[in-house]
């Protein structure tokens, strides 16, 4: 997915719910190297965000005036130190834990909310569905980034805020993934025939439904991942998310950018950063997609 | 009169000529033709250009003193002495020696506005009720809030003849002068013309300034040009345009430097300075009225409450080391003045950096670096006038916590830390700090002293947000402010200034000098110990 | 057809009621105190008191709204919080600036996602796909406002080749299509542009793969039909479907250019919305959000009734 959230939704073929299903899937997912590669890089950008404090070679928050701004490569700061004389290396391992938290929170939020929306939407049908999904069109009358802008710039600066923001962003697409898939599966043949002997709604659902519907959901939700992290990190870099001195790598790319002159090649780490993960999350999302057999 | 002459037809030429050339370079851009000064001020948008600016002391800079006159200006021809007051708009002035409330301006005669129309003082009792009488056709709110803060002691005006205007303070205030320079005067006939629209105004504006404004697009770009008939002759303006260019972000203005968008830039960033140079860019910069403080705490509880303390804090703190963190872009400050100036005085106490002494005074009072004294400091992220403040806050506390002060940083923005100031101590949104560290400018007593130290100046009067309450301070205080004579209030400043010194009643870190960085063909430029500057001596040299 | 059309424009004013109250409950959910951006801090409160009675800001919210919608309706926004010109003034001015570099990095974005497009779907499985596939990753998976810092390193920082930031050398409204301009719109628009230049690879990819492996493409070649024809065939197929695409990223990077804006301080929407959002300068705020948004439901109505007009397979159905 891009910066942009069309869901040009065609509605797919439920996959059925079944155990040897998912490991289908994985062995599929194995034999895509492309798919492989980028999970391995993720994973070791999460282990390395776990251990931050036993890897990260000094704290990210220790400041020394006299070395301030050093270049790529000096001596005890291998990558470089910022414009208070904090290790670069050590602030984009420590920041690794910022930047995935608020790039991914709000995808996993709008995930069990969006998902509820979209499947009680689906699954009652009628005007209450019409109801919901008129107001979750609203939301489409705002470019993503415009509305998480809006929101995170009118609630003011701060890391509740901004995830608040990128979870409101978040939440129409989804439900309206959640809603076409459920309206499609709610019409199957098995369902009906639940229905008709009489089984309570929600009964229906965790038994029939979930199983079908959380799957092609659950793949459109990774692919905003990649969109979640860019726009997370642009919040602080704009000054909307994180606070100093908190290591992030949006907000170092911000505070990195006035010594864009003095030390150039330092301030652009962090975006590399962000772009790394980013591009991972994307192509495994791909990855997942192909896997599991789901078209969005 | 046969000298302007050919200055203007040697101007005028000189205009053809780059016409010519930038004709033949087809119009390649604006940098071919040379009379064009390009600024890069830190404002993000065009400060007002009704007559009272907003933007703080960089509006009133660049489009307050360019394009209008005070009926008192500052003095800013000077590099080397203390920038004073000079007859601007008024000819003179004089306080009633019966009741000191009352003062009488005698106005300039023969000064007309830029669209023609006559200075008097119609015209001046005009613009005081612009900003004074919300009744008045012209009232203008912006303008009035931008200026009726600054001229505390304002109470009445009227007109005495077409030349003469007599004032009424509030109390006996003998600083009422230096308030004087913040009100400039814009023209009634121009507002007229104008279908008394300020809005249109604004595109349009006509003052008494050196500068006449003759193109406004709102928030990119605004283009002075020279008043040919300015009422002083010898500051009609050298450069044939200048051309003011908002943008915030420091490094923008590097690049725009460095990339010959612009000719001059407002505070480059300091890590930057050495490549400018090194790309032959002139630096200037001299000390101007400006100090970089923590403000303490008076409060029940506040550590800074015992002496002790407030030395100790004032003895650890190595501002040589901070000035090379800086690039050598500060003076150290030993008191909110600079020593010399006339209202430092002669005190005791030096603000020095001596670790031994500090360390033994905090053992008097029981600390130590194994029980440090605790406390908590608001500061900002960046902010007007604040320099580097997280690098220079950072600094700090690695140099007191060697002697056994602890310091915790409360960050806020600048949007927060600013409007603290007036809140107190004792707010809430103080989050129980026992310091403040807000740079301020002060150019007259009441805004270096009064404002902080007088006890009535207690939140939410004034900007006494530690609760300062000294009887000594009070009573030296009121007694400067009503003493007329300068030489006598000068040497009540400095016994004031001298016991607050002796108290270490705050802990001053630094003054700021004020970097600019220009293309080196710009010349002429005086830079004054002042946070406004004069534009009519410089040039573009070809 | 025409019932479509008609619920289709209808389906608009809702829309649009909704985004307006929207973007007027927005500003009131902010803690912020909207005189802080009229008067400066440390000003006296009578003169605080003067200027919100002038201002309005002391009126009940519900009143305040009434009076916005009604203003609104009649194209007045209200005046900037900061400097007291009018929003609407303000914000027309700097969407004149955005549209220019929303098309210029549209343009750009889609004449290159085309090419790849094509020649990545016509090659499936080659080495170029493989290349032209990453790089469309790569385009919507890059941090905007990075990539943008990144050509200024090289571009303006190393090479001192071409200006990073502003729209030229005079000011926007000077703006003519001549080099001294153009140079200071190159780095923002190709930085702008990577994101339409994914999006359309990847679509134009997916359809000509789709439509050559149908089966009577495979016929028409075995017929010997020349490869002009079937180029053409597809061409025509996947036209409408990449305009529709591109119509609708055109209105995304109208509000997504924010990021960029501020890395190059081009003086559009975004930098007004980011130096807004920092001032607390709310009646911006609210007026750009709103003419954003509608400009996007427009856009996206648009690009609904020409796909409807276009597309043969809706024209059928």
């Amino acid at each position: 997915m891009s910066l942009t959230l069309d869901t040009a939704v065609s509605p797919m073929a439920a996959p059925p719910a079944e155990q040897g299903y998912w490991r289908s899937v994985f062995a599929r997912l194995r034999r895509d190297p492309v798919a492989m590669i980028a999970g391995l890089i993720l994973l070791a950008i999460v282990l390395m965000a776990i251990f931050a404090p036993w890897l990260a070679p000094q704290s990210p928050y220790s400041t020394s005036m006299l070395s301030r701004l050093q270049p790529i490569g000096s001596p005890g700061f291998p990558l470089g130190s910022d414009e208070l004389g904090r290790d670069v290396l050590s602030r984009l391992i420590h920041g690794a834990r910022l930047s995935l938290l608020i790039g991914v929170m709000p995808v996993i939020n709008a995930f069990v909310i969006g998902s509820a929306i979209g499947i009680v939407a689906g699954f009652v049908g009628g005007r209450t569905n019409t109801v919901i999904m008129r107001v979750i069109d609203v939301f489409y009358a705002f470019p993503a980034v415009l509305l998480a802008i809006a929101l995170a710039g009118a609630l003011g600066a701060g890391l509740v805020n901004s995830l608040f923001s990128l979870t409101v962003v978040f939440i129409p697409p989804i439900a309206r993934v959640a809603e076409s898939v459920t309206t499609q599966v709610r019409n199957v043949d098995y369902i009906e025939a639940a229905r008709a002997s009489g089984a309570r709604s929600l009964t229906i659902i965790r038994r029939h439904v979930l199983g079908n519907v959380l799957g092609p959901i659950f793949v459109y939700a990774t692919s905003l991942i990649s969109v979640s992290m860019i726009l997370a990190s642009g919040l602080s870099f704009l000054g909307l998310g994180a606070r100093p001195p908190m290591p992030e790598w949006g907000l170092m790319l911000n505070t990195m950018r006035d010594a864009i002159y003095v030390n150039p090649w330092v301030t652009v780490l962090p975006g590399m950063m962000i772009f790394t993960v980013s591009i991972c999350f994307n192509m495994l999302s791909d990855g997942l997609r192909s896997a599991m057999d789901v078209k969005l | 009169m046969v000298y302007k002459k050919i200055a203007a037809a040697l101007r005028q030429a000189r205009r053809a000529a780059a016409v010519t050339v930038s004709l033949t370079v087809l119009s390649m851009s604006a940098m071919a033709d040379g009379q064009v000064l390009r600024i890069a001020m830190t404002a993000s948008d065009i400060p007002l250009t009704t007559g009272q600016p907003d933007s703080g002391f960089e509006g009133y800079r660049f489009l307050g003193y360019t394009v209008y006159d005070a009926l008192i200006n500052w003095d800013l021809s000077s590099a080397d002495e203390i920038s004073g007051l000079t007859p601007g708009l008024a000819e003179s002035w004089e306080v009633d020696e019966e009741d000191t409330r009352v003062w009488t301006f005698t106005l300039r005669q023969g000064v007309s506005f830029h669209d023609g129309s006559e200075w008097n003082a119609d015209a001046a009792i005009w613009n005081l009720d612009k900003v004074y009488d919300e009744d008045s056709p012209q009232f203008d709110a912006r303008q009035a809030g931008n200026v009726r803060g600054r001229i505390p002691a304002m109470d009445q005006y009227e007109k005495v003849d077409d030349h003469t205007i007599r004032f009424t303070t509030r109390e006996p205030d003998a600083w009422f002068p230096y308030q004087l320079t913040f009100l400039l005067f814009s023209s009634p006939a121009q507002w007229e013309a104008l279908g008394g629209d300020w809005d249109a105004f604004a595109r349009e504006p006509s003052g008494t300034g050196p500068f006449r404004l003759t193109r406004l697009v709102p928030r990119e770009r605004a283009v002075l040009e020279p008043n040919a008939d300015y009422w002083d002759a010898d500051r009609v303006p050298r450069i044939e345009r200048i051309e003011l260019i908002p943008m915030p972000e420091s490094s923008t203005r590097t690049s725009a430097l460095l990339s010959d968008q612009v000719d001059w830039i407002e505070t480059p960033a300091p890590d930057a300075i050495p490549r400018m140079q090194s790309r032959g860019m002139t630096i200037t910069s001299n000390p101007y009225p400006h100090t970089w403080p923590y403000q303490f705490s008076m409060l029940e509880g506040s550590p800074w409450r015992d002496i002790n303390v407030r030395k100790a804090a004032n003895l650890a703190v190595d501002r040589e080391g901070l000035e090379a963190l800086l690039g050598g872009l500060m003076v150290p400050a030993a008191g909110i003045v600079t020593p010399d100036h006339p209202w430092y005085g002669e005190p005791e106490f030096e603000t020095r950096y001596d670790p031994e002494e500090a360390m033994r005074l905090l053992a008097e009072s029981g600390y130590g670096p194994d029980n440090p004294v605790e406390i908590k400091v608001l500061i900002s992220t960046s902010g007007s006038g604040q320099m580097q403040p997280l690098a220079m806050n950072e600094y700090i506390q690695q140099n007191l916590a060697e002697v056994g002060i602890a310091l915790d940083f409360e960050v806020l923005d600048w949007e927060s830390l600013f409007p603290n100031w007036r809140r107190g101590a004792e707010d809430p949104s103080s989050r129980g700090a026992h310091a403040t560290n807000i740079t301020f400018g002060w150019l007259d007593p009441f805004a270096a002293f009064y404002r902080f130290m007088h006890s009535s100046m207690a939140p939410p009067n004034g900007f006494n947000w530690g609760y300062m309450d000294d009887p000594e301070y009070d009573r030296l205080l009121d007694e400067a402010r009503v003493t007329f004579d300068q030489e006598a209030q000068d040497a009540i400043l400095a016994e004031f200034h001298t016991r607050m010194v002796d108290d270490a009643a705050w802990l001053w870190v630094a003054h700021d000098v004020g970097p600019r960085a220009m293309q080196p063909r710009v010349k002429g430029f005086v830079q004054a110990k002042n946070w406004f500057q004069d534009l009519t001596p410089v040039y573009i040299e070809e | 057809m025409s019932t479509y059309f008609l619920k289709r424009i209808l389906y608009v004013v809702p829309i649009t009621l909704a985004v307006s109250f929207f973007c007027f409950s927005l500003v009131h959910l902010s803690p912020g105190d909207p005189m802080d951006a009229v008067v400066s801090a440390d000003a006296p409160r009578e003169v605080v008191a003067m200027v919100e009675r002038a201002y309005g800001f002391d009126r009940p919210l519900p009143e305040q709204f009434a009076l916005w919608v009604s203003r609104a309706l009649q194209g007045d926004l209200g005046l900037s919080a900061a400097n007291g010109r009018a929003v609407t003034t303000e914000v027309f001015a700097a969407l004149k600036n955005t549209l220019l570099l929303a098309l210029a990095a549209s343009l750009i974005g889609f004449t290159l996602g085309c090419t790849f497009g094509l020649l990545a779907g016509y090659w499936q499985g080659s080495l170029l796909d493989r290349l032209v596939t990453g790089f469309a990753v790569g385009g919507v998976s890059v941090p905007h406002y990075w990539l943008g810092m990144l050509l200024v390193i090289v571009f303006s920082v190393e090479l001192n080749w071409l200006p990073s930031s502003g729209a030229g050398p005079g000011s926007s409204n000077d703006w003519a299509f001549e080099w001294a301009y153009l140079r200071h719109l190159i780095l923002p628009a190709v930085t702008l542009s990577v994101i339409p230049m994914g999006v359309v690879t990847r679509t134009v990819r997916a359809m000509v793969a789709e439509i050559l492996a149908h089966e009577f493409v495979e016929a028409l070649r075995a017929k010997g039909l020349a490869e002009k024809r079937v180029f053409l065939h597809v061409v025509k197929n996947v036209a409408p479907t990449a305009l529709a695409v591109m119509g609708l990223q055109l209105g995304y990077l109208l509000g997504g250019s924010i990021l960029v804006e501020t890395v190059f301080s081009w003086p559009g929407t975004g930098l007004l919305l980011n130096n807004a959002i920092f001032q607390r300068d709310l009646p911006i705020l609210q007026g750009t959000i709103l003419v954003l948004a509608l400009f996007f439901v427009l856009l996206n109505l648009i690009v609904d009734l020409a796909q409807a007009r276009l597309d043969p397979r809706i024209q059928r159905s």
